[in-house]
């Protein structure tokens, strides 16, 4: 028999749920008909009937550090059987935000990301210093040179230049010359740096406290949590994840996956765009805007389109569909990840237009977009692309059956 | 009444295909009997058919040889005549075809080798319906000397109230009994109530002071408070009631019989009914006898017992793991009561009670049993005090473990609600351990919904104890029968007042007595009312009826009743004893006393008699008897190798329901099985069995309803009689050389059609390997 638990229901956890879209959780009266419906579920302790009573009682600890909430796809089936009302696949995405702010540092971020309220500031915030970067590098590009040449001078043998302007182009609109590709790089990089240490921290407990719960519960044969081999997991799980064959598993909403996975493709897509890019730049000393028929724009292009074609289907979608429930927290990423794609498509074809200003503009856009997604990665609907990666890995690592 | 003979055949419904019509016809006619057969005789030319011989005068007591009694009663129904209705239909041709039996070639039919089991069973079941008609009588209805159509309700309380608003609005003066000093009972106490209108979702004030100002209002309601039913004499119709204060000792305080260890002297030898009788009376000195009537009684027709509940008290061993001494271990009454008087705080020290856990079942894990005395009632209050944690306290927890959550009807709409509440929390489980734990309690539960071992800390623990039915204590009614003033059998309705689980709710064993509310079944305030309702409506029916001279139930509209041939009576008491329904009284000689009205005709009196001197106009020791005897056995003399021959007495409640559906499936089995419906089997005396085998029958079965624990006999006793006595005549039997698997018994629920032809074929089966009756052709 396994060790006695002692329930601690959280009321304030009931209310957190029922703010971030789990306004149903009270509604269950256990009768696992979603256990049943749930394409993905495993046999063993199956989900979400369990994870739905400990919603109901307010058991934070049952649920956060749980690895099946992360299972879960949000396919919708368990809402549509619900006979009750309950709608589990919504109680689950509003337990998973929790999770998300749970293991976020520092919190105050995570609460502002799902706080309407503060969606001026995450925009305006990002919105002045891309401005103020974008006066530098209009207003004081000579000044900037200097220093630029004062403090890297001859390094690197003279190969850096504060601007990566087209030597000898100035007819082609290059919006390094509205903000600094240094600047960009210089905001990014910590950026980028910084979610990933709240990545990195959030993954120690929350795999630690995966494994405590899937002991506790059962739902592993391993004792003991052996990194290198979830690595492994991770890798044995990366077709599932490509092929998306979880999703496609799913009834009620198929159509869902079609428009995720573009996303998904299309992200993998740009992240190695602007790889490539970076070393063109700075290995290769060729700065862009590159030629249409470079194969690196080609590659670009069709991410940057299907992007805004799978974002967009998913708003429709979410439009559409009555049964689910779509939360601030949804419509956020949702909308975070519809206009980067948007501005980053305007950008390129305003610029290809000649619309000088309102090219920069876009850009500007553009970049603030970029900014929310990174920024906001660990802490947003968006830290899916992690969680649920990891998550995946241990469940095949624990044997999760 | 002068009888005019008459018998009429229906040919159709497979009836004249079947069976040989001249052969059949022959049968009354031998006896100079006319007869007519007509091809549709229940079409409107059918029924005229026999009308017109009734007006024209030649025709009053008729035998109808066509389908089933179940069936088409209401179309063969003629005023002033006796009907008896041969069942040609269900009972012959529909079970079985000429394909298993074929027709006799004019060859065979005087040969001494074949015969011809179908027409035989037709024409044996038309001879039995002629004798009957013989040996009946038309029934004159009872009239009570006095009668009175007022109703009594025992207690005050929603049940009373709504029971008496009822029964006034219809027409009907009400007496309401209450003996404390206030109308309102236990709904008066509680802080709250569930919903008893829609949405049905929030908790609502007691419907209480509402009713009470509607009861107060009605002129027809008499509400006497501070007063209780000292006894209630006579019968349905004309009961004599004495009411008094509680407490004071009055002559007219109800006499209760000797208790079973007084009936033995100091030698352990069981008394003589005189000595009996002298310890009885010293017993109960200063009080009146039972039939001596109050001449400042009260006279009513009927009565609602509507006197409630209390809370069980929940001790013992099999509750040791509750810690119920720990004060802060309290029921769900004690609980109601704290709340009522304001903010939920702990006995113990009247800290806020913010952490409640409230316990539905106590089995541990071994069952799943929730506590005595407990029903849906009791989940709802569950819920509904659970509420008034989160009402009291907004950071309040309550958990409810329960085995099973019985919110009903409507009132799942108010669990749905009580699970809205972020601090009601609900699991099924097994609770295994109360015990205290620092500053408060601490509970374990095994099996829940949250997995194995749960454990929850508590301020406060309360256990869903049931609502004991005020019966179980005290007979409450205080009846003066000789019986006893109580309703007898309680053990079969788990101490509720109650006669049969399924098929008749208010019936008490007790004509007349009609019971509604919390003392029948745990029930709420909502159902409460309903049933109350239902009481008030048997307890008008049964002055209508009693008026009438009418059974009430369960044969609603029958005018007859036992009639005793006293100058035989030896005055042995087993009619009185053995009533189901306590009809019978006897005088200090122990001469019977009918009290027709409280009567249900189940004849359990004539089944007991030794002196079969009782009887009801239309079924009779003899008219029985003459029936079995009109039964044809053939012997050797007949035929080479004749077919054995059966009696089967069956009950007309379940049984013979089922052996109609038998026919209707056209299911076969033996037929040289002669059934006779009885009222009961409890009716069956065995001197027919006697007979039956004198005559050279081969075997008798007796087949009636179920009785033990799943109890379905409509009498109550019937059954469970029949089978004490079939037993007995087995050493009779074996006096007369014959086996005692002869007799045989067996018990059919009406939904069990399709067992019945085996029990029946595997009775023959049992007595075809005995061998023939060696009586035959005496």
């Amino acid at each position: 028999m396994s060790t006695k638990y002692l329930a601690q229901p959280d009321l304030g956890f009931i209310a957190e749920l029922r703010g971030l879209g789990g306004e149903t959780l009270k509604k269950c009266y256990q009768c696992a008909t979603c256990s049943v419906a749930c394409p993905i579920s495993p046999e063993d302790s199956p989900f979400p009937r369990k994870e739905m009573i400990a919603a109901s009682w307010g058991l934070k600890d049952k649920l956060i550090g749980n690895g099946d909430i992360w299972l879960c796809h949000q396919c919708g089936d368990c809402t549509d059987l619900c006979p009750r009302g309950a709608a589990p696949g919504d109680v689950l995405s509003a337990v998973r935000s929790a999770a998300i702010t749970e293991y976020a540092t520092p919190k105050v971020l995570a609460k502002a990301v799902n706080d309407p309220k503060k969606l001026p500031f995450l925009i305006g915030i990002p919105g002045a210093w891309f401005a103020l970067l974008a006066i530098i590098t209009v207003f004081f590009g000579d000044t900037m040179t200097k220093i630029f040449n004062v403090l890297f001078g001859d390094a690197l043998g003279g190969r850096l230049h504060w601007s990566h302007a087209h030597e000898g182009a100035e007819h082609v609109i290059a919006h390094a010359d509205f903000v600094s590709t240094w600047f960009v790089d210089m905001t990014f990089i910590p950026t980028a740096t910084f979610a990933a240490v709240v990545f990195a921290l959030a993954l120690k407990r929350l795999i630690a406290d995966m494994h405590a719960n899937a002991v506790l519960e059962g739902k592993t044969d391993k004792t003991s949590v052996d990194y290198k081999a979830l690595a492994q997991s991770v890798v044995n799980i990366l077709p599932t994840v490509f092929k998306h064959e979880k999703f496609n598993e799913c009834e009620t909403n198929k159509d869902r996956a079609t428009p995720h996975m573009m996303v998904l493709f299309s992200f993998i897509g740009l992240f190695i765009v602007t790889a490539v890019c970076g070393t063109m730049l700075y290995l290769g000393n060729y700065p862009g805007p590159y030629p249409q028929l470079n194969p690196i724009k080609w590659l670009a292009n069709i991410a940057g389109v299907a992007l805004v074609i799978g974002s967009g289907m998913m708003i429709k979608n979410r439009l559409a569909n009555k049964d689910q429930l779509t939360a601030y927290k949804d419509w956020f990423i949702l909308g975070v990840v519809f206009a980067l794609g948007l501005t980053g498509m305007l950008t390129e074809m305003t610029r290809l237009a000649h619309m000088e200003y309102v090219t920069y503009f876009f850009y500007w856009l553009h970049l603030i977009s970029i900014f929310l997604l990174f920024a906001f990665l660990p802490f947003s609907k968006m830290a899916h692309l992690v969680y649920r990666l990891v998550a995946m890995a241990y469940a095949d690592y624990g044997n999760r059956k | 009444m002068d009888k005019k003979y008459g018998v009429y055949i229906c040919t159709g419904c497979g009836i004249g295909d079947t069976l040989d019509m001249e052969d059949l016809v022959d049968v009354p006619e031998e006896e100079g009997l006319n007869c007519t057969t007509h091809p549709f005789l229940c079409s409107k030319e059918g029924v005229e058919l026999i009308q017109k011989d009734i007006d024209d005068g030649k025709v009053n007591a008729m035998v109808i040889g066509a389908c089933s009694r179940r069936v088409n009663f209401d179309v063969f129904n003629f005023d002033g005549c006796i009907i008896e209705r041969a069942n040609l239909r269900e009972g012959v041709v529909w079970p079985h075809s000429r394909e298993t039996y074929p027709a006799l070639t004019e060859d065979q039919k005087d040969d001494e080798e074949h015969f011809d089991q179908i027409q035989m069973k037709a024409e044996d079941y038309i001879k039995m319906g002629m004798i009957r008609l013989e040996k009946v009588t038309l029934p004159e209805p009872f009239k009570t000397e006095s009668f009175s159509k007022k109703i009594l309700v025992m207690g005050g309380g929603v049940t009373g109230m709504s029971a008496a608003v009822d029964a006034a609005k219809a027409g009907y003066e009400v007496t309401i009994v209450e003996k404390t000093d206030s109308l309102g009972g236990y709904a008066a106490k509680l802080r709250s109530q569930m919903p008893v209108e829609a949405p049905f979702e929030t908790l609502q004030a007691p419907v209480v002071d509402a009713l009470i100002a509607e009861v107060e209002a009605n002129t027809n309601i008499d509400v006497r408070t501070n007063c209780e039913v000292a006894r209630i004499a006579g019968q349905p119709g004309e009961f004599t009631v004495t009411i008094k204060t509680p407490g004071e000792k009055i002559p007219f305080d109800v006499p209760f019989p000797l208790p079973e260890e007084e009936l033995v002297d100091e030698n352990g030898k069981e008394l003589d009914a005189d000595a009996a009788h002298e310890k009885y009376l010293a017993y109960n000195e200063g009080k009146e006898d039972i039939l001596q009537m109050d001449p400042d009684g009260e006279l009513y027709g009927a009565v609602v017992l509507a006197a409630g509940w209390r809370p069980d008290v929940i001790e013992g061993e099999a509750y040791e793991h509750l810690a119920l001494d720990n004060p802060d271990v309290v029921t769900n009454d004690e609980f109601e009561m704290i709340a009522a008087k304001g903010k939920i705080v702990r006995p113990s020290d009247g800290k806020e009670a913010k952490s409640v856990v409230f316990i539905q079942s106590p089995g541990k894990d071994e069952d799943d049993s929730d506590f005595e005395y407990t029903g849906s009632v009791t989940s709802q209050v569950a819920l509904k005090q659970a509420r008034y944690v989160t009402e009291d306290y907004a950071d309040g927890k309550a958990y409810v473990v329960y085995q099973h959550m019985r919110t009903p009807g409507l009132q799942e709409y108010f669990y749905k609600s009580m699970q809205q509440e972020d601090g009601i929390f609900m699991t099924k489980g097994a609770v295994t351990e109360v015990a205290a734990q620092g500053d408060g309690l601490a509970v374990t539960a095994t099996n829940t919904l949250l997995g194995e071992n749960l454990a929850l800390k508590a301020d406060m623990v309360v256990v869903a104890g049931g609502m004991v039915p005020v019966t179980k204590d005290d007979p409450i009614v205080n009846l003066a029968y000789r019986q006893g003033p109580g309703f007898r059998d309680n053990d079969i309705f788990g101490q509720y007042a109650d006669s049969n689980y399924i098929c008749f709710p208010y019936e008490t064993q007790r004509t007349g007595i009609y019971a509604a509310g919390a003392i029948r079944r745990a029930m709420s305030i909502e159902e409460s009312m309903e049933d109350a309702t239902g009481a008030a409506l048997k307890a008008i029916q049964c002055v209508e009826s009693a008026n009438r001279g009418m059974a009430v139930h369960p044969r609603s509209g029958d005018m007859t009743y036992p009639d005793f041939f006293f100058q035989r009576c030896t005055q042995c008491k087993r009619c009185t004893v053995e009533c189901p329904f306590g009809a019978l009284d006897d005088d200090e000689r122990g001469t019977p006393k009918a009290n027709p009205t409280r009567c249900r005709r189940c004849g359990t009196c004539m089944g007991a008699c030794p002196e079969r001197i009782i009887s009801f106009a239309d079924y009779t020791i003899d008219s029985i008897g003459s029936q079995v005897k009109a039964i044809g056995v053939p012997s050797e003399d007949d035929y080479d190798e004749p077919p054995l021959r059966f009696l089967c007495l069956i009950c007309e409640n379940d049984a013979f329901p089922a052996l109609d559906m038998v026919g209707m499936n056209r299911v076969d089995y033996s037929p040289d099985v002669r059934f006779i419906p009885v009222r009961c089997l409890g009716s069956v005396n065995t001197i027919w069995i006697k007979d039956a085998l004198a005559q050279g029958i081969d075997g008798v079965i007796l087949i009636g309803c179920k009785h033990g624990d799943d109890y379905q006999c409509h009498f109550v006793k019937g059954s469970e009689l029949a089978e004490i006595r079939v037993k007995k005549i087995g050493d009779a039997l074996s006096s007369l050389a014959l086996e005692e698997e002869r007799v045989a018994f067996a018990e059919v629920a009406i939904d069990e059609y399709d067992k019945l032809p085996n029990i029946i074929n595997d009775f023959v089966e049992e007595v075809d390997a005995l061998g023939p009756n060696p009586f035959k052709g005496f």
